[in-house]
């Protein structure tokens, strides 16, 4: 089987961007750029667009080309757009994996890119419903908010997960974001602060959530003859696997607070890679709420079932831990825009495997597994490693 | 801006016959009663209901109601960041029915005091714009 490396990579700066859905595309495709001389526009040949709701959003369908052309790519060999919710960046950059893998490209751009905030900002909270099972669940409201806050209290009721420890991500988080010149959020939090913070969806107060963000992320994968003669550098991706369990929040696990699906999704990619969840030395994780990092601890194998707050609780998701999770900041201290932030993780493993990261950087990090799910259902799972 | 913003989604389900194959479903809560659709040839009861069974790919489906107590699995009160229209708070829950169907719905009518895992719970009829209805709960009485 060819293998596949990643062999540029970089973004804009997540937040309450003052910059349109194309300004956002054309930052992040120069950041890629620039992250790697050897490869211009022209030398492209592949072109993948993740992005959730722009059709809303922006008010504009037929995406890929556009993002292309914004960056000067003219696809040739293999292109389109995905979307897959909140996970559409690693479903892209898998989409670009296959095709590589499969030998109908060589060199693909992958685009995650979202406008999320719009001058109506109720309406960028209607948007975030249309990723529900809108007639049967979504029409009561329903969105990711409460969707999460009922996995939550299941975790609560079976494992007495605390408010505590669903705040401790949350600073952890917001402290890791501090060093980190692409988050929104880079001020760092306090345990007061979370846990005075206004209730969203009971128990998830607004520092638990991540947060609606404008941003775009870039990553080019190379088949592994292409990388040679681009990089020196190249990071591999070795692992890979996905699975979902349901689309109706009612039909996703009779147990909300075990997540089968995720498991899968990291079981299938440690065996392709060979590996287990002792050989991470850092993680970035879909904390799209805090509960969800604390769930993911426990599927990725991180530490026991049931035993997620108190894994964050003894600091050992932290650096000096068993395992770094999310030294970027996550989606709580960076921002989430849904289809760039699983390309985002590709570009912290860009930085991290190069020693490139700063004061956030993981000492001596090779192998590093990168999850977002698409509701607690849904779980998308790409695993990288150093190859030089 | 000079012209007024435009932003409409019509949230609620399309529930005439002219419209959606499932319109019964919208009937049979307007008469106060909860169903789904049964699978004539394997019996399969999915949730939300079908057209086609998901099981066997038959498309011989029967109407079936199913009880109108269930009880509380999970519930969340969503006190912020509700899109427009909805009511402050909306206590989401998922709830078990006894022929093993969950569903996630609204309870409304009920203390918030009352509303916790385990509780039962009974359907209601909820009337929502357009003359359209969903069904939702509300605690026991």
């Amino acid at each position: 089987m060819r293998r596949v490396a990643v062999v540029a990579a970089g973004m804009t700066r997540f937040g309450v961007r003052q910059a349109t859905y194309r300004d956002l595309i054309q930052e992040a495709g120069k950041a890629a750029f620039d992250s790697n001389k050897n490869i211009l526009p022209k030398d492209i040949d592949s072109f993948i667009l993740s992005s959730v709701f722009p059709e809303r959003s922006v008010f504009q369908s037929h995406l890929a080309c556009l993002a292309a052309e914004s960056v000067g790519v003219r696809p040739h060999k293999f292109f389109g757009r995905v979307e897959n919710m909140c996970g559409s960046g690693i479903v892209g950059i898998r989409t670009a994996y296959a095709a590589i893998v499969a030998g109908l490209s060589d060199l693909v751009m992958v685009m995650g890119a979202e406008k999320m905030n719009i001058p109506a900002p109720e309406e960028a909270v209607l948007n975030m419903m249309t990723g529900l099972d809108r007639e049967w669940e979504g029409a009561y409201g329903l969105t990711a908010p409460p969707m999460f806050a009922l996995a939550a209290q299941a975790h609560a009721l079976k494992y007495g997960t605390t408010e505590e420890q669903l705040s401790r991500v949350s600073v952890k988080n917001h402290g890791h974001s501090k060093n980190n010149p692409f988050a929104q959020f880079q001020k760092g939090t306090s345990m007061e602060q979370v846990m005075c913070s206004k209730m969203i969806a009971s128990p998830l107060r607004l520092f638990h959530c991540s947060s609606m963000s404008d941003g775009a992320a870039a990553v080019i994968l190379a088949s592994e003859e292409r990388a040679k003669e681009l990089t020196d550098k190249p990071i591999f991706i070795i692992g890979t696997g996905q699975a979902a369990h349901g689309y109706a929040v009612a039909n996703f696990y009779r147990d909300m607070s075990h997540w089968p699906a995720l498991k899968e999704a990291a079981n299938d990619a440690y065996a392709m890679a060979g590996i287990g969840p002792d050989d991470i030395d850092f993680a970035e994780v879909h904390d799209c709420f805090s509960i969800a990092e604390i769930i993911a601890y426990e599927e990725l194998g991180f530490c026991e079932k049931g035993e997620g707050g108190r894994f964050v609780e003894q600091g050992l998701s932290d650096y000096g831990g068993k395992v770094v999770v999310n030294p970027r900041g996550g989606l709580i201290g960076c921002g989430h825009p849904l289809g760039a932030t699983g390309v985002a993780h590709a570009g912290e493993v860009f930085l991290q495997m190069r020693g490139e990261a700063g004061p956030r950087q993981v000492p001596g990090a090779k192998i590093a597994l990168s999850h977002t799910n698409s509701g607690p259902g849904e779980h998308h799972i790409l695993i990288y490693q150093k190859g030089f | 801006m000079e012209q007024p913003y435009i932003h409409i989604l019509d949230p609620y389900p399309q529930q005439a016959p002219e419209q959606n194959r499932l319109h019964p479903f919208y009937d049979f809560v307007r008469e106060g009663k909860l169903t789904t659709t049964r699978c004539k040839k394997c019996g399969t009861l999915p949730w939300p209901p079908r057209v086609v069974c998901p099981q066997c790919m038959s498309d011989e489906l029967e109407w079936a109601e199913m009880p109108r107590e269930g009880t509380i699995y999970t519930f969340t009160a969503q006190e912020a960041g509700l899109p427009p229209g909805y009511a402050l708070p909306t206590i989401f829950a998922l709830i078990d029915l006894p022929n093993g169907v969950r569903l996630l719905s609204v309870i409304e009518e009920s203390e918030l005091s009352e509303i916790k895992s385990g509780a039962t719970v009974e359907f209601i009829v909820k009337h929502v714009p357009n003359d359209r209805v969903m069904p939702a709960f509300r605690i026991k009485r």
